[in-house]
């Protein structure tokens, strides 16, 4: 070992500065004329030790752009923020500068095929510049994606409403039709002894192909868009079949809960749309139900809402299925065709009157809630109907409260507002007041 | 009901102008309005009968969804119902069919009269409008209500029938009757109703808006019967109430052809037959004939105005039953069954 260490120092030894050889970089030279022209050399002096030589760039990056936790606590770095950070680096890159030279070995190969490559300057290149200012521009003006009307979630670009596609054909089933809608995407905490705090995303979406099949799911993924794609694979695996009334709303009124989550159904005629909380709103149109009317009580935990109307979609029963529970026929009566008794199930064995008990289940309604009793609030009036100043409004008002029917029926039957005198007074109109070419024109 | 005779009556043809209105309709008027009173026959139990049969009563078109003036449908109304309560329940609906179903009278015109009560000379130029004095008193119908007018010249009298139903209509208003009548009664508005199909929807608020007596009632309603007639749609007015009127009004002006060419050519030998039988009693004539196809043939040959295309339509009619004869027979046949 010591005999080795010898050999080296016996190397190094004989190693030696050859000053007669001059340095032949162009640079160099250029220092060696102004050493000449200046007779007296100027001293400059070089403090060797700064945390610029002493960090490495990322560390100093860092210093400069972000605040630590406890800094801010304190106020620190309230000018920073993403507006204001300019990475002028970018885009540049070492050996590549406004003279577009070329530096063998920094910024070109030193051999090309057999030759060696020579130091030159190239013509300038006037776009790199305005490159540069554009990519500086862009910094600092970072906009959120903007999505069109069709494609907004619940709120903005978040994903919760958003439709995230057709769920990923598995063989030959394709899913055609199917559309697959989030209702949830939070980040989530997993607390270990090695590992401490671990987060991960997770996705909460629902599937269906509008006529009547849906289904819904939980992924869990460091990545949100991996975690989408679990949950909406895994629910297209769950699909469950909800029976549909005429094919546009639930098949009768029913309550459901889930935890501590409430639901009242409403089954509503066509045109009434959907008027219940969002997440079942979404659930809803992914299913194919296109009218229907919620109240939702107690908690409104996504994930509780979603279980507790799945549990009462899929707990419907059909009206064949009530008729014959009942033992009696189901008749359905709507003002709109003047009442007719329109039969839409019947038993196949129809009780008699002596065998049935008339008590308060025996009205549909009260049978389909299952004895539940909606809170129906009454609405408070509005806090100025109790001033004084609205009474005055309303004594001032009572005189013209049908006057916009009649100008209606005048405007319809003389084609303008007119009184019983304007046959005898004709040059007496009501003041219109002129658009302003038509006021020119008059003057001219 | 044969006796009635026939002989006086004439079919005047009016052009009724509405002030202000431009002509452009290419159907004049036809308004019960000669010296035959059309009600007595109308109101013949048999002939409401006949009328009603020929309505084809179809629950579906009674008891259509309608329009409620709303925005949107209400919340039907679910029952749990025994047979017998469904039962009554369809009796009640049927009954409702009936009134929905009322054919508006078919009555000849009338301006009613105007009874002088007293004359009072000493009164002359006691005013210069003519002062209305109308018996508000609850209950009473609207044609007994007494209404009268003091003139500028002392006479009190009772009022012409258009005061008397602007008096009615102010102090006991009718729903969907105006003051006015709608504009859409005007001829232009009117033709582009008509060249819409909308029968119905005119004929509705004509009703509602006119007395069946009124000469504009009848105005309007016979030149809706003729446009009506005129392009073969006669499913636009079957199952509403006013497809006996215009039935009576076909058959009274003897101008059945179409609507019996319609009944051949949809298989329905027993309407036309039913149609014949009112044409018969209507207009007084007879119609021998032991079958339905027999006394359609006979009605036909002698009464028809269109004979050529009637007597095409009945054939291709025979030729159809004979071939499902074929056709039902030889199921038989090859089911096994012995045909008679």
């Amino acid at each position: 070992m010591a005999k080795q260490l010898l050999d080296i120092t016996k190397v190094f030894q004989k190693l030696t500065l050859n000053s007669t050889r001059l340095v032949t970089s162009p640079l160099l030279r250029l220092h060696d004329t102004n050493v000449e022209k200046n007779a007296f050399p100027t001293i400059i002096s070089i403090r060797n030790t700064s945390f610029f030589n002493k960090l490495p760039a990322d560390h100093l990056w860092k210093g400069v752009t972000t605040v630590s936790n406890a800094g801010k606590k304190r106020g620190r770095g309230k000018t920073i923020s993403k507006k204001n950070i300019k990475d002028l680096n970018r885009g540049q890159s070492l050996g590549m500068g406004k003279a577009n030279m070329v530096w063998p070995g920094l910024s070109a190969p030193i051999i090309r095929g057999r030759e060696l490559v020579q130091q030159q300057k190239l013509p300038e290149d006037p776009e790199r510049e305005k490159k540069l200012i554009e990519l500086r521009n862009t910094m600092g003006t970072f906009r959120p994606t903007k999505l069109s009307p069709m494609e907004r979630g619940w709120s903005g670009s978040k994903m919760p409403g958003r439709s995230i596609g057709a769920p990923d054909p598995i063989g030959e089933e394709t899913f055609e039709g199917f559309d697959t809608r989030v209702l949830e995407l939070k980040i989530v905490f997993n607390m270990k002894g090695n590992f401490g705090r671990k987060r991960r995303n997770a996705a909460l979406v629902v599937v269906g192909n509008g006529r009547g099949l849906g289904g819904f799911a939980m992924g869990r993924a460091q990545e949100p868009k991996n975690a989408l794609r679990k949950a909406k694979n895994r629910a297209a695996q769950k699909l469950v079949h909800i029976k549909l009334f005429k094919d546009h709303t639930v098949c009768h009124h029913f309550f459901t809960q889930f935890g501590s989550t409430k639901i009242y159904v409403w089954q509503k005629p066509e045109g009434y749309g959907l008027r219940c909380h969002r997440a079942i709103k979404t659930i809803c149109e992914v299913i194919g139900i296109k009218n229907l009317h919620a109240k939702v009580e107690g908690s409104t935990n996504v994930n509780h809402i979603m279980k507790a109307f799945f549990l009462g979609l899929v707990q419907q029963k059909t009206p064949e299925q009530m008729a014959e529970e009942q033992g009696l026929h189901l008749v359905q009566f709507c003002p709109e065709s003047n009442n007719f008794p329109n039969v839409i199930a019947s038993p196949t064995e129809c009780k008699e009157e002596k065998d049935l008990v008339r008590n308060e289940t025996f009205d549909f309604n009260h049978y389909c809630f299952g004895g539940k009793v909606v809170l129906q609030k009454k609405h408070p009036a509005p806090f100025y109907t109790k001033l004084d100043s609205y009474m005055e409004h309303l004594r001032r008002c009572e005189r013209r409260r049908n006057h916009d029917e009649v100008k209606l029926n005048l405007r319809s039957e003389y084609g303008e507002i007119r009184s019983f005198l304007t046959d005898q007074h004709p040059e007496c109109v009501q003041f219109k007041k002129l658009k302003e070419e038509e006021t020119q024109e008059a003057e001219t | 009901m044969g006796t009635v005779s026939h002989v006086l009556r004439s079919i005047s043809s009016k052009n009724f102008f509405l002030i202000g209105s431009r002509r452009c309709l290419n159907y004049s008027a036809i308004q019960y309005d000669g010296t035959a009173d059309p009600a007595p026959l109308f109101f013949n139990d048999e002939v409401q009968s006949l009328l009603r049969l020929l309505t084809r009563v179809d629950y579906n078109k009674v008891f259509r969804k309608r329009k409620l003036g709303k925005n949107q449908l209400s919340d039907p109304e679910y029952k749990f119902m025994t047979d017998a309560e469904l039962k009554e329940s369809l009796k009640e609906a049927q009954k409702k069919a009936d009134e929905l179903l009322q054919i508006p009278p078919v009555v000849k015109i009338d301006f009613g009269k105007q009874r002088i009560l007293s004359k009072d000379p000493a009164l002359n130029g006691i005013s210069t409008s003519r002062l209305v004095f109308t018996d508000i008193t609850f209950g009473v119908k609207d044609a007994n209500r007494l209404i009268v007018v003091r003139e500028p010249d002392g006479t009190l009298q009772e009022a012409e029938w258009q005061l008397k139903k602007r008096m009615n209509q102010l102090y006991f208003p009718t729903p969907g009757r105006l003051l006015k009548p709608p504009r859409m009664f005007e001829d232009n508005y009117l033709e582009s109703l008509l060249d819409r199909q909308e029968y119905e929807f005119i004929l509705d608020r004509a009703c509602a808006q006119f007395d069946p007596h009124e000469e504009e009632y009848q105005r309007i309603a016979s030149i809706t019967y003729q446009h009506l007639n005129e392009k073969n749609s006669f499913d636009k007015l079957r199952s509403t109430r006013h497809f006996g009127s215009l039935v009576f009004f076909l058959v009274w002006n003897k101008n059945v052809d179409n609507l019996l060419l319609d009944l051949i050519e949809t298989s329905n030998i027993f309407e036309a037959d039913k149609l014949v039988t009112l044409y018969s009693q209507i207009n007084s004539v007879q119609v021998d004939g032991d079958s339905d196809l027999n006394r359609v043939e006979n009605f036909i040959k002698t009464y028809a105005n269109k004979k050529g295309a009637l007597e095409l339509a009945l054939q291709s009619y025979k030729e159809i039953v004979k071939k499902q004869k074929e056709v039902e027979q030889g199921i038989n046949i090859a089911h096994g069954i012995p045909t008679s």
